[in-house]
């Protein structure tokens, strides 16, 4: 055999999303572009905001000396620092360069932060549904992915984490705006989380709380995300500038180490080696001098909230069971027939509409659509719904 | 916090993280320009001043979605026009498939050892060695055999030979090599061809994972080997951080033969472990402008007036040293058995240099001579004082 066993094993578990992608081509093959609806890849069609790239322009028309050469692992120390001062102001705590650590986008910073945390066997509890990449991620350094049921609005279910945690209980990793729901996690919910790894604490286990934070931008209806950082001392934060900015194809994030950490400089200096033998080295250099500057701004989440309410209101009113999401990009309704893998074929057969089964988050019986298109494909695809709803829903 | 198995690691990794602390203390004492600092493969030399052009128009064009996601194999069009350099070079059918844009050769070696190794699967590297690839075979399972090079650091065939068993699924090869600058050459790699046909006429199939981050830095008019021509399960790995000068970019490519009979399977486990690995896709912009610079390079002549100078330095100075052919590096003996000993001796001159036990061989000391000709001129006096007051 050439190729690994285990790779061999990894990728049949997600064969059918390929099956999907291929069925996507094919269709687009026989249909026509613009009449396949896809929404199952959350690749932002949007552009990155105007400003950042005259500063992508500026910077390339005033190089500096060196400028693409390596850096320290943890990144350039102005960029760390204008990244420094955006935290402390927006977490009001006494963030320094030293706390933050450039990375290949939030997987690359999950990757390196998950290296250099687990013992082989230590367990890392995720609320399910969940993305589904964070199983390698925990696998491939270790360790062991503990998944635990969201409640029926896919909000944290504190009974069921309390007795997920054991021994081997090394962290927690919580997605927040989700993917896939779009669910943003209530203050009181991540309150009580807080005071659940609190008591843990006190009695000596120390669960540190990982938070992609890669939507945290893509946020609605006014609402404000809860300061995480001042809940609970032990909070690591991996974010990616793929969404706010729509820069996911140049692989640029942090991890931004809360001040509360005592073992900050040990974690860096675990980081630094863990980006090296993992083959990430650094952060793409000319990417993170670019975006030092934009930590406060955003592409336009007006955009995507309009895109929400349009495609909430599509698709409720065609009598699918949603709740409403009230960030990132995404929905995910109930699939009206219980096996909802057969229900995205009959979406894709009938309608030529793409989505991601449930499943593929680790929860069957539902159904993923990335509202990240153009609007008009919004719009096209409209009839769609209202057809599957009539002829596969009752009442 | 740290995991157990990092800290274990980063005990038998710090040579190299050491010596750049000591110089940074160095530094700041003596100040820059009185500190001879050869410990990192970091060049000062900048990109070709026509890709830095390119990558202004590129910036500044309006391709729509030239920051967006694309296939985790990276875009079609750049990787075609690799495949295009590659067919010409070797003759061979390379198509886009065969080729996997990485995140430079790290992100590749990583992706190729997940593709490839199954707990206690075992590599073979050659010593001395880079001792990264350690932690990249390690974190994918495997097991890193070493063994030793010739006295000339060139291949021992017999000594490979007698590494291989059962569990042998690769062997990395890295010409030019880091840390000694030796380039292989076409009949050893032969040699070492026929000891692996051997083993795959009896079924045992065994990948040369070339990494050739260095290939295009190579002197006195030396062909680079076509190791693809030369073995069939041949995967190599390759890096713009040193050609193109874009260490900091990190991209790269993994070139797939196609004389691998089960090529594709390779293909698309690559491309599966370069999205789960983390790495996702090798960075968009830096993509579109690699494809058009296959063929260009740094300014080799002047690496090799460079490699000439630090040469006839320690030459003359009465080091013990083999004439490197390529990269950056150049490997002398050190005078006195113990080198960390000796490094300490050449920081007393204010010489900076990384010991032979951060590769795996004692008794050897590496110059990085990726730096200002000028700090190579200077630094004669002091590797001469250095020896003569031992």
């Amino acid at each position: 055999m050439l190729v690994s066993e285990v790779i061999k094993k990894q990728m049949e578990e997600t064969g059918w999303i390929r099956r999907m992608f291929e069925e996507g081509i094919r269709l687009r093959k026989i249909y026509g572009d613009e009449n396949v609806y896809d929404f199952s890849l959350g690749n932002p069609f949007i552009e990155p905001p105007e400003q950042l790239i005259k500063a992508l322009i500026e910077t390339l028309n005033n190089p500096a000396p060196g400028m693409h050469r390596y850096m320290p692992n943890n990144g350039y120390e102005e960029v760390r620092e204008d990244i420094a001062e955006y935290l402390k102001v927006r977490y009001d705590l006494p963030f320094t360069k030293d706390h933050v650590y450039m990375s290949a986008g939030s997987a690359g910073g999950l990757n390196i932060l998950l290296k250099s945390m687990l013992n082989a066997g230590d367990e890392v509890i995720v609320p399910k549904p969940y993305f589904m990449e964070f199983k390698y991620y925990i696998e491939s350094h270790g360790g062991v992915i503990k998944t635990v049921s969201t409640d029926d609005e896919f909000q944290l279910d504190l009974d069921k984490i309390a007795s997920a945690i054991t021994e081997k209980t090394k962290a927690i990793l919580i997605n927040t705006p989700n993917n896939p729901t779009g669910v943003v996690y209530k203050e009181e919910k991540l309150k009580e989380l807080a005071r659940l790894l609190n008591e843990k604490r006190n009695k000596g286990k120390s669960i540190y709380l990982i938070c992609d934070d890669a939507y945290r931008k893509i946020v609605f209806d006014n609402i404000n995300l809860p300061n995480i950082f001042k809940m609970y001392d032990l909070v690591i934060s991996v974010t990616s500038h793929s969404k706010d900015l729509a820069l996911p194809g140049e692989r640029i994030g942090y991890i931004a180490i809360s001040p509360k950490i005592k073992e900050v400089k040990s974690l860096v200096t675990a980081l630094m080696f863990s980006s090296r033998a993992l083959g990430f080295v650094n952060a793409p250099a000319l990417f993170q001098r670019v975006i030092g500057k934009f930590q406060e701004n955003s592409i336009d989440v007006m955009d995507y909230q309009k895109k929400r309410d349009y495609i909430y209101r599509i698709i409720t009113e065609a009598g699918f069971e949603c709740v409403k999401p009230q960030g990132a990009f995404y929905l995910f309704p109930k699939s009206p027939i219980k096996d909802e893998l057969k229900f995205v074929k009959i979406m894709q057969e009938e309608e030529r509409i793409l989505v991601v089964p449930g499943r593929g988050f680790g929860k069957s019986g539902f159904f993923r659509i990335a509202y990240c298109v153009p609007f008009e494909k919004l719009l096209k695809a409209t009839d769609g719904f209202k057809n599957i709803g009539k002829r596969y829903i009752k009442g | 916090m740290i995991s157990k198995s990092i800290s274990q690691s980063m005990k038998g990794s710090s040579w190299i993280r050491a010596m750049f602390e000591e110089g940074e203390r160095l530094k700041k004492q003596y100040s820059v320009e009185n500190i001879f600092d050869f410990t990192l493969g970091n060049p000062i030399t900048e990109p070709p001043p026509e890709l830095k052009r390119e990558l202004r128009r590129i910036a500044l064009s309006d391709i729509k979605g030239m920051h967006r996601y694309m296939s985790n194999s990276g875009y079609e069009d750049v990787r075609e026009q690799i495949a295009l350099f590659h067919r010409e070079k070797t003759g061979l059918p390379f198509a886009k498939e065969h080729i996997i844009m990485t995140v430079g050769s790290a992100g590749g070696l990583n992706v190729i050892l997940k593709t490839l190794l199954d707990p206690g699967d075992e590599v073979i590297v050659l010593s001395p060695y880079f001792v990264e690839f350690k932690f990249y075979i390690e974190n994918h399972n495997g097991i890193m055999r070493l063994v030793e090079t010739g006295e000339d650091f060139h291949l021992d065939i017999n000594k490979i030979e007698s590494a291989i068993n059962e569990k042998t699924k690769a062997i990395i090869i890295n010409s030019p090599n880091n840390p000694t600058g030796v380039v292989y050459t076409e009949e050893e790699l032969k040699g070492l061809a026929s000891l692996l046909m051997q083993y795959k006429q009896q079924g045992k199939h065994i990948f040369i994972l070339s990494d050739e981050a260095y290939r295009k830095i190579i002197y006195d008019n030396i062909k680079f080997p076509d190791l693809f021509n030369i073995y069939e399960d041949t995967i190599s790995i390759i890096s713009h951080s040193k050609d193109l000068a874009l260490p900091g970019e990190r991209i790269g490519y993994i070139a797939i033969s196609p004389r691998i009979k089960e090529a594709q399977d390779i293909i698309d486990a690559s491309i599966f472990a370069n999205r789960i690995l983390g790495f996702i896709n090798a960075p968009a912009l830096m993509q579109r402008i690699v494809a058009q610079f296959q063929k260009n390079s740094v300014d080799i002549a002047d690496y090799q007036k460079k490699r000439d100078a630090i040469y006839d330095i320690l030459r003359s100075s009465g080091y013990n040293v083999i004439k490197p052919d390529g990269a950056f590096y150049i490997f002398p003996e050190s005078p006195i058995e113990d080198d960390t000993k000796f490094i300490r001796h050449l920081q007393k001159f204010h010489i900076l240099a990384v010991p032979g036990i951060g590769f795996g061989r004692r008794g050897y000391f590496r110059i990085a001579y990726c730096v200002e000709m000028d700090t190579i001129e200077r630094s004669a006096k002091y590797f001469k004082e250095a020896i003569e007051n031992l």
